[in-house]
């Protein structure tokens, strides 16, 4: 053989392996931090759990329980959409979506962990915990469909999370209603981990009760069976009992009663609401209620006098909630419940992450932004109270600039006239 | 040779299919119209050059390859040969400098822009990794250099209305971007720290292509805009239904399911 033809084979050779092998089927990212402590056996029972009720990337389980539309089948579809013959299209439809747009940021499992996260500032968020900053429902409640909708659409605003609103109504439909089924599926993972590590399933419980046993009779391999049957009896009762309850938490976030709707319109921005706003804001406006005659918004602790989100608090060593034994972040500052620093918004900026409209801003003064350290003042301060709030934090980034807000360009008018007319006189 | 026929006879007919341009192959601006036809010009003059060139040098091919084996002459060349293809390029060269100024100042000197567009910039489109952030001034008032309190802001879908010119001020936040409306000839580089002012004028109601066109990151190829043309009155009555989404105070008095519209 000549060396053109040795040196062709070659290359049909690395085509054929290189083209033809299958790459390896696609996972979901297992939640290691909450995994890791319990005993091999327990975590193979959320392992299984896992897979029979929402399957693999490559073969999506469409586990009833839940309230999502995954797509009920269509005979009638055209050859192009075969696969919408089959029950649960809507979740493959938005699985591939998802695997399109979202998941090398967001992580196949959702937990906000893809290839470009670790370059990202803010991170991703992590779905996992089931917790959302931006959404219109009360306190504790999951964001409602459109909530998530709406941050699709929107983007977020100084993060790296751009606006997708092109895709159309029908593809963020899909997409969100993946994204809620893989929070559930993240939310499900974490709360039975935590269950049977709570039964004693895991490594520092067998290693405790051993070195507890007053007769020193009791090995390890007995322990570690007694943790593991206690497990296996409990687990399809917990599973049953974790999964009805995300169902009610998700079904309960889309209830019109549970959202956050203003009863007061949102008055004018005049010079005194917005003044009336900034006292509310340093907690020096009078509380005639309370003895302690000032209302406790306490907003310039975190945001800063000025609103620069250079509060005295971003500057303290703020201590690791549920640590054990006791310790601090090693950088001072304000955190979010994922461990990530968590900036208090400059509000000069003009950059309000979860929307500008006055009822988003609303929504997160009245209920606080989950996650966070931002807190709820909906029981604290009245309606119109919060609207003050509102006009005040929209006039920040205009505050002594020329570009004025409408007030303060009224006043300058008259005052101008008031020159003019001393002047004639 | 079919294959050299097919070529020349496809090169022929594409301008009139519009197999040059993006969908629809007309360019849909009047500028965008004397681009196209710049094109066209500098087209025909490399096209006729290049098919002069390999027909003259397929003849040579054909008449003194093959069976001819004469002995080949030396000659020191022609200096008559020599001047006169130095100066007909030179020549048709400077032809389409001089000739395509007018279109490029239309296109990018500012004192030829159209006044009363250039005074009323329609929106400040920032360029930001990997989306277009746009503010409109409120309905009847005009774009000012700095955000105000009732400016409107979208994301990726930039409306404009047809049949006049319209400015639009482009930025970026961040890197390098380029603002581009295939369907319009029109392409500017965003540059972080410069306000740069681009015109131009759809004259065609419909949705149409945005696109970054500088490599600006891994997401470039997902930073994909759209130009919504409208007519004007579209265009406004478009603004007042943002004005009214913007500063939704989320009151809903008449509501029976005590919900926002927008859930």
């Amino acid at each position: 053989m000549k060396l053109h033809q040795v040196s062709s084979l070659v290359v049909i050779a690395m085509l054929a392996l290189a083209g033809c092998g299958q790459p390896p089927d696609a996972t979901f990212s297992s939640n290691r931090e909450k995994l890791a402590p319990l005993l091999p056996d327990a975590r193979k029972m959320v392992e299984k759990a896992l897979e029979e009720n929402f399957g693999t990337p490559n073969n999506l389980v469409a586990w009833e329980k839940f309230k999502i539309d995954y797509g009920a089948a269509d005979p009638t579809a055209d050859d192009d959409h075969k696969h919408h013959r089959n029950p649960g299209w809507r979740l493959v439809d938005g699985r591939n979506l998802y695997m399109q747009h979202c998941v090398h940021c967001h992580g196949t499992a959702g937990d906000g962990n893809g290839p470009t996260a670790k370059h990202l500032n803010p991170r991703p968020r992590d779905y996992r915990q089931g917790v959302f900053k931006f959404k219109s429902t009360l306190g504790g409640f999951k964001p409602a469909r459109g909530d998530l909708i709406h941050i699709l659409e929107q983007g977020i605003p100084g993060t790296y999370m751009p606006s997708f609103v092109l895709l159309g109504p029908e593809k963020l439909g899909l997409l969100v209603d993946y994204v809620r089924w893989l929070s559930i599926r993240g939310n499900f993972e974490i709360r039975l981990a935590e269950e049977l590590a709570g039964l004693g399933a895991t490594e520092s419980d067998v290693t405790q009760e051993v070195q507890n046993d007053e007769s020193k009779k009791l090995q390890r391999s007995d322990a570690i069976k007694a943790a593991i049957s206690a497990a296996s009896g409990e687990v399809a009762q917990l599973i049953e009992r974790e999964a009805n309850d995300l169902a009610e938490n998700w079904e309960a976030g889309d209830l019109p009663e549970n959202a956050i709707v203003p009863k007061v319109k949102r008055h004018a921005p005049t010079r005194e609401s917005i003044e009336k706003g900034r006292l509310l804001f340093l907690s020096q406006y009078p509380d005639p209620k309370d003895p302690d005659p000032k209302k406790k918004t306490e907003c310039a602790e975190c945001h800063g006098r000025a609103g620069r989100g250079d509060g005295p608090n971003t500057e303290k060593f703020w201590e690791i909630p549920k640590s054990n034994p006791k310790r601090s972040y090693e950088t001072a500052g304000l955190h979010d419940i994922w461990g990530h620093e968590q900036k208090p918004r400059d509000l000069t900026r003009g950059v309000y992450r979860g929307g500008r409209r006055p009822i988003d801003i609303f929504r997160r003064i009245h209920q606080g932004i989950p996650g966070t350290q931002m807190a709820g003042f909906g029981a604290a301060l009245t309606e119109e109270e919060i609207w003050d709030v509102v006009n005040f934090v929209l006039s920040v980034p205009f505050e002594g600039k020329h570009s004025a807000y409408p007030t303060e360009v009224e006043e300058q008018k008259q005052a101008e006239k008031k020159d003019v007319a001393a002047a004639q006189e | 040779m079919v294959g050299a026929v097919a070529a020349v006879a496809s090169f022929a007919v594409a301008p009139a299919m519009g197999w040059w341009f993006p969908h629809p192959g007309q360019s849909l601006s009047p500028l965008g119209q004397q681009i196209d036809d710049l094109f066209y010009l500098i087209l025909v003059i490399t096209g006729v050059t290049f098919v002069g060139v390999q027909a003259a040098l397929g003849y040579i091919l054909w008449k003194y390859g093959g069976g001819n084996r004469e002995k080949g002459i030396f000659t020191h060349g022609s200096h008559t040969l020599e001047v006169v293809w130095s100066i007909v390029p030179a020549g048709i060269l400077l032809f389409i400098a001089l000739y395509q100024m007018d279109v490029w100042a239309r296109y990018r000197v500012k004192s030829r822009f159209d006044p009363q567009a250039i005074a009323h910039p329609i929106a400040e489109v920032t360029a930001r990794q990997f989306e277009w952030r746009i503010r409109y001034p409120a309905p009847g008032k005009t774009l000012q250099d700095t955000p105000q309190f009732d400016d409107l802001y979208t994301v990726n879908d930039l409306h404009a209305p047809t049949g006049r010119p319209v400015v639009i001020r482009l930025k970026s936040e961040d890197v390098l971007h380029a603002f581009y409306l295939p369907q319009l000839r029109v392409k500017q580089d965003a540059v972080p720290g410069l306000v740069i002012p681009v015109w131009f004028q759809c004259d065609k109601v419909g949705e149409w292509d945005l696109v970054c066109a500088e490599l600006c990151g891994w997401g470039h190829y997902k930073m994909r805009g759209q130009l919504t043309a409208q007519r004007d009155g579209d265009f406004q009555r478009y603004l007042i239904e943002l004005q009214q989404s913007q500063f939704d105070d989320g009151v809903r008095v008449a509501n029976a399911e005590g919900k926002p519209a927008d859930e």
